[in-house]
């Protein structure tokens, strides 16, 4: 039985790096309106980023900033000079997919490239190591649960007390509209890639941190996971994608400890495909009688 | 009316701000390099053409395979044989080379799936002319290889443990590494009479070269009257281990017996070290394990200092000392522009049991006055075995210089004696070893025969 609950602890640790990751892919889609599949290949580049620094003796915290900071911006020069220009010419969503998945290929193979095919580790300190009863957390793995409620609580500010979150609000909901309403729909995109590429670049960090050696490919079938958290929540729901990102973590790691290890990520398809049969529109949305 | 959001609604209507023609030239310049970047990765994994022929000799080149990965989870693996094939060709064309050709040493990455091997081996035959023989694949792909590389009458020497090789059917089939099940033996061995360890867990990679010690290790725990702690499976594609360190870090085991490449050691064990109160559980490895790449990933992860207080490795038996090491030696210092690391590989297990596969290899081709597989293979036994009256040479030259006296040679290299059974399979002896600092091996003793037979019951 502690064992179950230490992994309930272990699910809080997966479930703040999916929460950071979740959120950002699902607004991205929620506002632009592409799915798009090169967020892992912008996340571990930014990792690598972040290593590049740490390397010449950068604290980590400013490599994860910096990461985030990169990470808005091939972000946004992703969209510019790619997505864009595909979507301008009536490409459609599995035109799109397909575009960004080649992005992603290109940015994971060039990640190796630059990188190299040997798994590196950032110097950190992990702190010490606290014990609640069945709880077993260090402190840089509650530095991470820390950080994944300040971004989630800094994302929720943003969408309901900014104007520009309520311009990304009302983006999401209707462009044509929004557009209409007199809102600069294509500064709210430009302004949405920067902010969920530099949630993409911080979630790079942060899942290598946690990691503790990482290479090009280790974020392989994470996206998966990603994209796992975000259906579960309702796609395009940031609030959801959160919520997706609890459930996903903590079940995950919560039937390693009952079944085995080995089918960890198969438990988060089951789910997926359960909430896809059961509830398409995910968990957190209220559904309307007719 | 509700508008239907769909992706061609967002292009509508937007104005165009500047010139259309630099924005489609903008789009083809980034489509362009997005085409060019992805040819680039592609070529890289494919063949890839190291070490030009050395002006040495005359008469042309011949080309040593290293099909293995080099990419993926197990990607410090070809590096290793790689290592081997530069510097046994750098003696061998110091000394005129294959019958009159330099050897070059070309990559073929299988990226440790048996559906990348395939192809990368089909591409490997398609592409080279001039195949001298094949090094390196690994457990992961060489039941799905070595039926291919042999249907092509060419001598490969792998590196798998399988025990499907034990008894190979395959003639052009070599092989200089013990079987996984007598490393096995080794590391339960050594648990119990260097160590007294009783209780053991054993947490391995999921991939098939791992996988395949568990089954003896577990049969040796039982013929020894040890504990079996625990036993996990590590998904070489997982981030995080914490379910399974728990598991195991419950169990209280003595020891941890461990082989899982790529990331997955570094990240399993830093997490040991993190739920077992900041103390590390001793670790006996494989071969596979000493190695620069995975000495590497573990030490940033645990700490160099950590690692080499509580970790050991049941390893293939080498001559570090000696006439035919300090050939091997001169050869990885002399190559080492082509050799990342090269320091690390001076006491490689793997590099020098590869450098001997070449070695015996291109003796071979000499006694058999051709560079033909069919027509040299022949000589590689009575060469790595000895006959009656057979002169013990330790290098490619001296070896040379007596076949062509005309007199029986038996090579024996920096990787020891050589003792084909009748399946071309070679026995080995065993040893400990540690790491020291930065990343260097150190002898801790050998593993008797005696203590592995135990073991096996």
């Amino acid at each position: 039985m502690s064992l179950i609950l230490e992994s309930v602890g272990f699910g809080l640790i997966t479930a703040a790096i999916l929460a950071i990751s979740a959120v950002g892919f699902t607004m991205q889609f929620a506002i632009t309106n592409v799915l798009n599949l090169s967020y892992s290949g912008v996340m571990i580049s930014a990792a690598f980023i972040a290593y590049g620094l740490n390397v010449v003796g950068l604290n980590i915290w400013l490599c994860l900033v910096m990461a985030g900071i990169y990470g808005a911006v091939l972000s946004f020069l992703l969209n510019r000079f790619i997505f864009r220009p595909f979507q301008r010419r009536n490409a459609g969503a599995v035109g799109m997919v397909i575009v960004t998945l080649a992005v992603g290929l290109v940015l994971t193979n060039l990640t190796l490239a630059f990188g190299g095919p040997d798994n590196v580790s950032y110097t950190l300190n992990n702190g010490p190591t606290f014990t609640a009863g069945p709880f077993v957390m260090t402190a840089i793995q509650l530095a991470e649960i820390a950080l994944a409620i300040v971004t989630m609580l800094g994302v929720h500010a943003l969408l309901k007390f900014t104007r520009l979150g309520k311009a990304m609000r009302a983006t999401a909901a209707n462009l044509s509209l929004a557009r209409a309403s007199g809102i600069r729909t294509e500064r709210v995109i430009a302004i949405t890639w920067l902010i969920t590429g530099f949630l993409c670049g911080m979630a790079g960090t942060v899942f290598a941190m946690d990691s503790g050696s990482f290479g090009a490919s280790s974020i392989a079938l994470f996206l998966v996971v990603i994209i796992a958290a975000a259906v579960v929540g309702g796609v395009g729901r940031p609030y959801g994608a959160m919520a997706g990102a609890l459930i996903i973590g903590v079940v995950m790691e919560v039937s390693a400890s009952i079944i085995s290890a080995d089918y960890k990520e198969a438990v988060a398809f089951v789910i997926l495909l359960l909430v896809l049969a059961l509830r398409p529109e995910g968990v957190l949305v209220r559904t309307s009688r007719a | 009316m509700k508008a239907r959001k769909t992706a061609s609604s967002i292009g509508t209507g937007v104005p165009v701000h500047g010139s259309r023609k630099r924005s489609r030239v903008l789009r083809a310049a980034g489509v362009g390099a997005a085409f060019t970047f992805s040819l680039a990765s592609v070529a890289a994994s494919a063949g890839a053409s190291t070490r030009a022929s050395s002006p040495a000799s005359s008469g042309g080149s011949v080309v040593i395979a290293d099909l293995s990965p080099f990419t993926g989870p197990d990607a410090a693996l070809g590096p290793g044989y790689l290592a081997g094939c530069f510097s046994a060709s750098y003696v061998i064309d110091s000394h005129g080379g294959i019958n009159g050709k330099t050897i070059q040493c070309k990559v073929f990455d299988t990226r440790g799936d048996p559906a990348d091997a395939v192809p990368a081996a089909r591409q490997m035959f398609a592409s080279t002319q001039n195949l001298f023989m094949v090094v390196g694949p690994t457990s992961d792909e060489a039941s799905a290889v070595v039926p291919i590389i042999n249907a092509q009458k060419t001598v490969v020497f792998s590196g798998t443990g399988q025990s499907e090789f034990d008894k190979s059917p395959f003639p052009y089939f070599f092989r200089l590494t013990p079987p996984d099940i007598d490393t096995a033996y080794a590391m339960i061995a050594a648990a119990h009479f260097r160590y007294h360890y009783k209780k053991v867990a054993l947490a391995f990679g999921n991939d098939i070269g791992s996988q395949t010690f568990v089954s003896p290790a577990i049969q040796a725990i039982k013929t020894l009257h040890m504990t079996l702690a625990s036993n996990v499976s590590l998904d070489l594609t997982a981030t995080s281990y914490r379910s399974e360190v728990a598991k195991i870090v419950a169990s209280h085991p003595d020891v941890i017996l461990t082989e899982a490449l790529g990331p997955a050691d570094a990240i399993f064990l830093s997490e040991v070290k993190q739920l077992n109160g900041g103390k590390m559980i001793p670790v006996l490895g494989t071969s596979a394990t000493i190695d620069p790449i995975w000495y590497t990933a573990v030490a940033a992860a645990v700490g160099a200092q950590t690692l080499q207080n509580n970790f050991a490795a049941a390893t293939l038996g080498i001559e570090n000392s000696g006439p035919a090491y300090r050939t091997f030696a001169a050869a990885i210092i002399a190559e080492k522009k082509n050799i990342s690391n090269y320091t690390k590989y001076l006491t490689h297990p793997q590099t020098l049991h590869f450098y001997d596969a070449v070695t015996l290899a291109a003796l071979a081709a000499v006694e058999a006055k051709s560079n033909v597989s069919s027509e040299y293979k022949k000589y590689i036994k009575p060469i790595a075995n000895g006959v009656p009256g057979a002169t013990v040479v330790t290098s490619f030259a001296e070896g040379v210089k007596l076949i062509k006296q005309g007199k029986a040679i038996r090579y024996i290299g920096p990787g020891g004696p050589t003792n084909f059974d009748k399946w071309n399979n070679s026995s080995v002896n065993f040893q400990l070893d540690k790491y020291g600092p930065g990343g260097s091996t150190v002898l801790l003793g050998s593993v008797p025969n005696s203590e592995i037979k135990a073991a096996a019951g």
